[in-house]
């Protein structure tokens, strides 16, 4: 079963539309969520959670949201990023009005999570680091037995060492537990670390849902000498680099002996992709 | 919903919420317009809005297990309480004034006594307050000033009313002003259809307030 299913998920805005994208989280899975900032991320999520009102079927472990929306945001785990709420107020204030809202609450495991990440509930909010607020808003997610985590961009902000603990609480999480994550990020380090499948969200429209591995495996880097070159080979999203042009091919694609291949990395494919969609969006105009 | 109430005593509540309750004793003030007292509790409302928004409340309310309706119910529940209890402060503390103060003293100059016919005045205001700002506030959380400040427009003309009414009818001037000894049947009519006026308005914002933030976008 999967723990996340979105179908046709459509969310207009006079200037912005999300476009009907669909896709799963397999149980035990982590899930990135990528697209370039305003490609449709947080609106993603805030419309599975029914935080803003939004079209589409979004179901969890096969309850719908909509006819079921107090059982199954029992089951979720929702880190807007850090914890940007309630700056003034201590740990135990906010534990103490979050705790009665889920009767599966376990204060055992909110403390052993407390003391894992070095945090004092006596603290405020504002007295928190960035990392210390993702780590927080982590602890109560956990703490109420959520099956699934939706988080929000909850690295950015965060420094390398922070970024590294982040992404061993989750593994260790998803392995010992077997939880399920979707993450948003455009960090794609962190992608690569800890991410099975990807969704790649670009100007609202859904790009990819896919394995991470397929993702990889679906594109080479080529570099090109010249322009003319890049365009012979039909290479996608081509942009002018230091020494000469770079541009996506298709692994099965016949490559002349002359370009130079590697392996496409993530962000390799994100600016290619974004490349080739800006020059299609300016063709249609002109 | 008690899970959203104790949220909301706990972690939404400006301090004057409950310092303007304590204002039920400006009855005790010789001549003064009392309705404004209730002005106080209005601004108590604001302040706490105003905290809503500067604690992000209502995205973190939203991603609670709870209905979306029941966020803008529960906010207005606790408010309903606290004007519950300025009412019954300003009746009680206005009967104490009764009983301690002389007569030729008791009565008020700037506009009606202290008696329960104020208390009516004062749920009609209330009432009228929550039926303007609520589900104004309710379409747009982030905006509070508009509400705020038609509410409140509309509260200082009532209360300007009230005083025409004090000195310009004698209903207002005899029967409803002065001890509550004196005509307490009529002035517990007053009392009463202030009430029912509150608790008809109240529940129309209500609706209203609940309906216009299933539209809100978190």
């Amino acid at each position: 079963m999967n723990a996340l299913e979105v179908k046709e998920l459509m969310k207009v805005y006079p200037e912005f539309t999300l476009d009907k994208i669909g896709f799963c989280v397999p149980q035990g899975h982590i899930v990135g969520l990528i697209g370039r900032n305003g490609a449709g991320k947080s609106t993603a999520i805030k419309g599975i959670l029914r935080l803003i009102a939004a079209e589409g079927d979004v179901s969890v472990f096969g309850k719908n949201i909509d006819e079921n929306e107090m059982a199954v945001k029992q089951m979720i785990g929702y880190v807007g990023g850090g914890f940007r709420y309630y700056p003034m107020n201590t740990l135990v204030s906010i534990r103490k009005a979050y705790a009665p809202f889920y009767p599966a609450w376990d204060q055992g495991k909110y403390e052993r999570l407390l003391a894992q990440f070095d945090l004092s509930e006596r603290k405020k909010v504002k007295e928190l680091s960035e990392g210390m607020k993702v780590k927080f808003a982590l602890a109560l997610a956990l703490s109420h037995g959520a099956k699934l985590l939706i988080m929000d961009e909850p690295t950015s902000g965060l420094d390398p060492l922070s970024r590294e603990e982040f992404c061993d609480i989750v593994l260790q999480l998803v392995r010992e537990d077997g939880v399920s994550v979707l993450f948003s990020t455009h960090i794609t380090s962190d992608l690569m670390r800890i991410a099975d499948d990807i969704v790649y969200i670009s100007q609202g429209k859904l790009l990819a849902a896919c394995p991470l591995k397929e993702l990889l495996g679906k594109y080479r880097l080529a570099r090109f000498c010249s322009l003319a070159d890049a365009t012979a080979a039909k290479a996608i999203g081509v942009k002018a680099v230091k020494e000469g042009y770079e541009g996506l091919l298709p692994r099965d694609m016949q490559i002349s002996a002359n370009v130079a291949v590697s392996d496409a990395t993530i962000d390799n494919i994100i600016v290619h992709l974004e490349k080739a969609n800006e020059e299609e969006r300016h063709a249609k105009f002109n | 919903m008690l899970n959203l109430i104790r949220k909301e005593l706990s972690l939404c509540m400006h301090p004057t919420a409950f310092i303007f309750l304590f204002f039920a004793v400006l009855v005790f003030v010789p001549n003064y317009p009392y309705e404004v007292i209730f002005f106080f509790s209005c601004l108590s409302v604001f302040f706490c809005c105003m905290m809503t928004r500067e604690n992000g409340d209502i995205a973190f309310s939203c991603a609670l297990p709870v209905k979306k309706e029941h966020i803008p119910l529960a906010k207005m529940l606790v408010v309903f309480g606290l004007q519950g209890i300025i009412l019954l402060l300003v009746g009680i503390i206005g009967a104490v004034k009764g009983a301690v103060l002389p007569t030729e003293q008791y009565v008020n100059q700037a506009g009606i006594s202290a008696n329960l016919a104020l208390v009516g005045n004062g749920a009609v205001l209330l009432g009228v307050f929550n039926l303007i700002f609520f589900p104004r506030y309710f379409k747009s959380p982030d905006k509070i000033g508009v509400p705020f400040v038609i509410g409140a427009v509309v509260v200082f003309l009532l209360i300007g009313v009230f005083i025409v009414l004090r000195w310009a009818t004698p209903l207002y001037s005899v029967t409803l002003n002065g001890l509550n000894s004196q005509n307490v049947g009529a002035k517990a009519v007053a009392m009463i259809i202030g009430i029912a006026i509150y608790v008809i308005l109240s529940s129309i914002s209500s609706q209203l307030s609940m309906r216009h933030f299933q539209r809100v976008d978190v």
